[in-house]
């Protein structure tokens, strides 16, 4: 039905017109800062519609391109993708090659394309444990990075290969490396040495194919108390940008609609605390708004 | 009474040159002698419960306020940039002061395309409600249809069924004001004794419960005997099962209901329960960094001796084995600062709209977790 109708005239046109329409809509209220992806069912999707492994993760990175364009058509800073785990390098060598020559492939269309990079002012960095890739594509992804990196508009982090075990311990170690003093490390220290460095804080968490795990993916900034997650039934190929345009849609409203809600379940009155009352802060915030202005 | 298991503590001096978690460990201990009230007589610290105040009114106020200034709503107004576009609306606002015209379409393109996120807004709060009616009505049919009835045979029946259970169960509660059902230093403790008899009758030896502030470490005496009350009702009074609750951010273990009730030599345990709080998450990480950055000062440790076994065991003495699931009984998925790295394969389970710690959410999270499968990596 859907590929019938999609054979009219116009309606390619029309799908896009009101997804950058609706995308709009949702920039004029709140959008999470952070958003982190957990790619998580390219080899079942592949299974299930007996085609190749290796398409199904070409699947996986068509889909992952057009999430992207949603997320900051809609106005997101900063956008994390779990590629690749330390773990994967348990698969089997033939997977991994492919998985790796990809990554060369993709990011090198990128290099000379550059149109996300472009349109977006995406700046690409790699953050995870790189001295497990091989040279040629470190080489790549190197390139790449060194590219966009004058682009301030969003941030595009891609996480491989990257555990957030692996990554807390490197920021430790980096820490003693440095040998800060011990009253100068606070929680915002490890935050600065992790891989993926000074990033706006993850307040969205989205993961495919109904797997309610995190599976080592950013477990430090997983667990603040502004960072929802969300689980989605459907499989990661199969994640339509109007399903990611639904779910920002229900995090603006939640954000408006309970403001802060697991600070106020807590408990915890730090500035979350006068939405739900107080009107006299709120007209004082409006005049040193006005004041700013 | 406890005051007598500090003494006692005490004089089990660890070696404090050995590893950075002891060091730590003791740290800590002579930190909360004074700050920790192990007594029952002392007044518990009370994270401030108030009640909520009118909800949907303030949510109405918030939709009101995001439409007329989207900058302040939700108290965001200091963060920059928090509404993306809302900065636009400045910039126009600064345009038209500066006498430019393109400002003022600036800003009307803006509040058009905030007007229809304000309708759907709208809409959505509509179909919120149906959805939280729905999602309650569905909790309310289960705690009829899944009841304990107070006896462990029908809880083993119910987890017999499945291939696996958990052997460490994490459960993540919350403290709510005095005034709420279930709420106060009671309502919790109550609540946790329910998860102690229910994990004991499913044969779950190991029990951790998270708590934001803490409040249940701090309430020792009270939850012991709430324990042994409720397992008493549960196993009838001949044989009460043993059990044990430690402290692992203070090292402290206590045994059974009261002091001296089991014979020294009883070193397994029906089931050991942990308590952890915000304390045992990124703060201890912190803590150990310094430590570990101060033992490198002296020498006595490199850079290359830090890896991630190397911290996974030290915080293993620390905070704790990771858990093979975590129940959060609270309305949405949220982590409320859970010991992060302790959370690497563990399964998640929570039910949209629950704010109550039942035996139904309780068995649905182990019938859930006997159907994942875990894969490291392949």
């Amino acid at each position: 039905m859907a590929d019938w109708i999609s054979t009219f005239p116009l309606t390619q046109h029309i799908l896009g017109f009101t997804k950058t329409q609706l995308c709009r809509v949702i920039h004029s209220g709140p959008v999470p800062e952070h958003i982190g992806f957990i790619m998580d069912g390219n080899r079942r999707f592949a299974k299930q519609h007996k085609i190749q492994l290796e398409e199904g993760h070409n699947a996986g990175f068509e889909s992952m391109a057009k999430l992207l364009e949603v997320c900051y058509d809609c106005g997101v800073k900063s956008v994390s993708v779990f590629a690749f785990s330390i773990e994967n390098f348990n698969r089997s060598n033939r997977e991994i090659d492919w998985l790796m020559s990809l990554f060369k492939k993709k990011f090198k269309q990128v290099l000379e394309h550059g149109d996300l990079c472009e349109t977006y002012g995406v700046k690409i960095r790699v953050v995870g444990n790189v001295k497990l890739l091989p040279k040629d594509v470190r080489q790549v992804l190197d390139e790449a990075e060194e590219m966009t990196k004058n682009n301030t508009r969003a941030i595009l982090n891609v996480c491989a290969p990257y555990t957030s075990r692996d990554d807390m311990t490197h920021a430790i170690r980096n820490i003693v490396k440095e040998g800060i003093d011990s009253k100068d490390i606070t929680e915002d220290t490890i935050g600065k040495h992790l891989y993926s460095g000074p990033v706006p804080k993850m307040e969205l968490l989205i993961r495919t194919s109904n797997v309610y795990r995190l599976s080592d993916f950013m477990l430090w900034e997983v667990v603040d108390l502004d960072c929802d997650i969300e689980i989605l039934d459907v499989l990661w190929p199969e994640f339509t940008p109007l399903r990611l345009i639904w779910i920002l849609l229900k995090w603006g409203f939640n954000r408006t609609y309970y403001g802060h809600r697991t600070a106020n379940l807590l408990n915890l009155n730090n500035g979350s605390d006068d939405d739900s009352h107080s009107t006299s802060s709120s007209t004082t915030s409006q005049s040193q708004l006005k004041k700013t202005t | 009474m406890s005051k007598e298991d500090l003494t006692s503590n005490e004089k089990i001096k660890l070696d404090p040159t050995v590893s950075p978690n002891k060091i730590l460990i003791n740290k800590h201990q002579e930190d909360s002698k004074e700050k920790i009230p192990l007594d029952s007589s002392s007044t518990p610290f009370e994270p401030i419960p108030a009640y909520h105040s009118g909800p949907v009114l303030a949510s109405i106020s918030n939709f009101f306020r995001l439409f007329v200034s989207p900058v302040t709503t939700t108290g965001d107004g200091s963060k920059n940039g928090f509404y993306g576009a809302s900065n636009e609306a400045r910039s126009g606002l600064a345009r038209v002061s500066e006498g430019n015209n393109s400002g003022w379409s600036q800003i009307a393109v803006f509040y058009f395309y905030h007007t229809i996120l304000t309708i759907c807004f709208i809409f959505m709060s509509i179909y919120r409600l149906f959805e939280y009616l729905w999602n309650r009505s569905k909790l309310r049919f289960l705690n009829l249809a899944y009841s304990t009835s107070k006896t462990p045979s029908v809880i083993h029946g119910d987890i017999n069924k499945l291939p696996k259970i958990p052997q460490r169960l994490s459960a993540i509660l919350n403290f709510l004001p005095e005034q709420e059902e279930g709420g106060g230093i009671e309502g919790l403790c109550n609540s946790c004794s329910d998860l102690a008899a229910w994990s004991l009758s499913a044969g779950i030896p190991y029990l951790n419960i998270y708590e934001y502030h803490g409040v249940l470490k701090q309430s020792i005496p009270e939850l012991r005997r709430a324990i042994h009350r409720k397992l008493v009702v549960y196993f009838g009074t001949n044989n009460v099962p043993t059990f044990k609750i430690t402290v692992p951010h203070l090292n402290l273990s206590f045994y059974g209901a009261f002091d001296d009730e089991y014979d020294e030599d009883i070193t397994t345990f029906d089931i050991n329960i942990s308590l952890l709080s915000n304390i045992d998450g990124r703060p201890t990480i912190v803590e150990l960094t310094k430590v570990m950055s101060d033992l490198s000062k002296s020498g006595d440790l490199t850079e290359k001796d830090v890896t991630t076994d190397f911290i996974d065991r030290e915080l293993e003495q620390l905070v704790g084995v990771e858990p093979d699931l975590i129940i959060v009984f609270q309305p949405f998925l949220n982590l409320q600062s859970y010991p992060p790295w302790h959370l690497r394969l563990s399964e998640m389970y929570w039910e949209p709209d629950n704010t109550d710690v039942t035996y139904a959410v309780f068995l649905r999270a182990l019938q859930k977790f006997s159907t994942c499968k875990v894969n490291v990596g392949r």
